[in-house]
């Protein structure tokens, strides 16, 4: 009876505010009702440690932490065989304590340090490759999606054959033949970031192309230039900016990939490559906070990256093809 | 037919690229020579020079080496290696390795549907109740955690601390079994790494899915009809629901490859992907060509083939000819125009 009385009310009344859809529904199956749209607290936790995390590696010279190229040798006073007492070196790396809150590594260099030093060229290749990708894929998208036409066809046709190459192959491929600085690559990734990004830059602008406010600009005698940079970006800037968080987290996992297996940038420890040097089998089994310390650092990272681009998404109500590009 | 002209023009662009960037930006002579390539004073070396070019035909133009190399490809026969011997060539190296790598992702994939399909209808069925909630903090962990990281995980937890799997994977032994010496055990963690981060992937879809399903008027009539609420789950509510699954899974062999980059290059598992690393470090570059190919196959005609599958499972997609708009359709289909709800911003 229950049902039949909603049903008739909801089909006689104008639906209030508060009541969806979903309100008729057996209990066991139903969403319940839909509270209304915040970002919540876990967003905010998540935007709270990518700052952090931020600041640490963008000020971590300046901070007073210990250098982590510097060996922290611990000595210890022993008894010879003689009888005198002398200063032996302990053999690192060291476990956690007070003074080393992450321990060393096998060279006793303080892996807190090392790990915020990392996030220096982490985040680097994550920003500038989502940066890469914004700006290239962004534009070539609107492009495709405003013009339509051939310029869509070449366009449309560079993405799917961007889509199916196999991007970890190709990057390692490019890395391994050109050479290993901070900008090969995160533009190697970039590239790789450029057609999931432009694929939605171009479906948004499609369908904001039909919109009344983009039809009336041109009504009125607006220049293309102008409809696609004062109508339509500020429209698709909004799906593309949760997007590109994504990126930056898939950037940091494929630097760290790219690392894991021998090929990222040389001159500095990323946090890919502090967990390889962690990760074979002896150290892993004496000493495994060296592997699992930058795996935390990761996580949290791309774990809160990705919590963000995910309640940004439902916020705004954007529906795509995220999940496509990993 | 269209579609399968056009997934054949798509992989014909594909080589093109790959063979042309290596070629540009690599120089395949050092790796077959060693340092003799570089001394082009000495009349020996020249010589030597000369007859490796021959041999590896890299005196001809790229497009004749091109031309040469894809005849050869289609019939089968991927080339000679570059290195000093040649040998042994890439079909063989292939055919060795290639089996190992299909049994990682048959068992990922098992594993990550295995998984997703209790996850995702335990989830849904009780959307967002404390166990739902729970499930999906736990999806988003694992999506969030890179392979390689999982793979160090697991390895610790499994093989060092509990030591219930072996540390190495030994080619020789046989495969089915349940002990350190068989290659089911050793296989386990590697698949079990790029099968969890795939789980969890699919069950945040399929659970989607699954509660748009629910709250159709048929599961409601089943449920009134008297069926038991695990039958409709499993039997009424899952079929019309695997369509982005399927989808889902077939685009995730592209994840999965990359993935076994990482995961066998760990475990070292010599398959096609550690193949591959070590291709691309010697620049032996028609092994990476073979792979980068056999990898952009199997990733499209996976897509092709989830794409008839639709029509499997639900009748009604048979009937629609024009369901397709292009090859490519399986990727659009989840490109949904956006609500008219996002506003501009003032």
């Amino acid at each position: 009876m229950t049902t039949y009385d909603e049903e008739t009310r909801d089909m006689n009344e104008p639906v209030s505010e508060d009541s969806t859809e979903l309100g008729s529904l057996d209990a066991s199956l139903a969403v319940g009702v839909a509270p209304k749209k915040q970002l919540g607290f876990g967003f905010w936790l998540s935007t709270f440690w990518v700052v952090l995390i931020t600041l640490l590696a963008v000020l971590a010279p300046i901070l007073p932490i210990k250098d982590p190229t510097e060996n922290y040798i611990i000595t210890e006073t022993t008894e010879n065989l003689r009888g005198d007492l002398v200063e032996k070196p302990v053999q690192p790396p060291y476990s956690l304590d007070g003074n080393h809150w992450m321990g060393t590594d096998k060279d006793a260099r303080d892996m807190l340090s090392r790990s915020i030093f990392g996030a220096r060229i982490s985040l680097a290749v994550g920003f500038i490759t989502a940066l890469f990708g914004l700006l290239v894929g962004g534009a070539l998208g609107m492009l495709a999606g405003y013009f339509k036409g051939w310029a869509d066809k070449i366009i449309s046709s560079i993405f799917i054959i961007s889509l199916s190459f196999p991007g970890l192959i190709l990057a390692i491929l490019v890395v391994a033949l050109l050479d290993r600085s901070l900008w090969t690559v995160s533009i190697t990734i970039g590239v790789l970031a450029v057609a999931p990004v432009g694929r939605l830059a171009r479906a948004q602008t499609i369908t904001f192309a039909e919109r009344e406010f983009v039809i009336a600009a041109e009504a009125l005698g607006a220049k293309r230039s102008r409809i696609i940079v004062r109508e339509m970006l500020p429209n698709v800037l909004i799906p593309m900016a949760t997007l590109s968080m994504l990126v930056v987290a898939i950037a940091i996992v494929a630097e760290g990939a790219l690392a894991f297996l021998g090929l990222s940038v040389q001159k500095s420890a990323t946090w890919g490559k502090l967990i390889l040097i962690g990760s074979d089998i002896n150290t892993l089994e004496s000493a495994p906070w060296i592997a699992f310390g930058p795996i935390i650092f990761l996580f949290f990272t791309v774990a809160s990256l990705n919590y963000m681009s995910d309640r940004l998404r439902d916020f705004y109500d954007v529906r795509d093809a995220y999940d496509l590009y990993d | 037919m269209k579609r399968l002209l056009g997934l054949g023009l798509l992989l014909t662009v594909i080589s093109m690229i790959t063979f042309a960037a290596m070629n540009l930006l690599g120089d395949p002579l050092f790796n077959i020579l060693g340092p003799v390539a570089e001394d082009v004073d000495n009349p020996d070396s020249v010589k030597l020079i000369e007859e490796a070019k021959e041999q590896y035909y890299l005196d001809k133009s790229l497009p004749e080496r091109y031309v040469r190399w894809a005849g050869d490809f289609v019939t089968g026969d991927f080339g000679v290696r570059f290195s000093a011997t040649g040998q042994p060539p890439v079909t063989d190296l292939i055919k060795e390795r290639f089996p190992r790598t299909l049994q990682l992702m048959l068992m990922a994939q098992l594993i990550a549907v295995g998984l997703a399909i209790p996850w995702a209808v335990n989830a849904a069925s009780r959307a967002n109740s404390k166990t739902d909630k729970a499930s999906t903090v736990t999806a988003f962990a694992f999506v969030s955690l890179p392979n390689f990281a999982l793979a160090i995980i697991l390895f610790y937890v499994f093989s060092i601390r509990l030591d219930w799997t072996p540390d190495v994977y030994t080619a020789t032994d046989p495969f089915w079994g349940f002990t350190h010496d068989h290659k089911l055990m050793q296989m386990l963690l590697p698949a079990l790494t790029l099968g969890m981060g795939s789980a969890a992937g699919y069950q945040r879809l399929l659970r989607t899915d699954l509660i748009t399903t629910l709250q159709q008027d048929f599961i409601l009539m089943a449920r009134s009809k008297g069926v038991s609420r695990r039958k409709v789950l499993y039997k009424h509510a899952l079929r019309p629901s695997l369509f982005s699954l399927i989808t889902l899974a077939a685009i995730n062999i592209g994840y999965l490859i990359g993935g076994a980059l990482v995961v066998e290059t760990f475990f070292r598992i010599p398959g096609l992907g550690t193949a591959v690393v070590e291709a691309v470090l010697r620049e032996d570059f028609p092994v990476v060509l073979a792979i980068v190919m056999i990898v952009a196959t199997a990733f499209l005609v996976f897509n092709y083939l989830a794409d008839l599958l639709y029509g499997v499972i639900d009748p009604r997609v048979r009937e629609k000819e024009n369901y397709k708009e292009s090859i490519f359709c399986s990727w659009k289909r989840r490109v949904e125009p956006v609500d008219a709800t996002v506003e501009a911003p003032t």
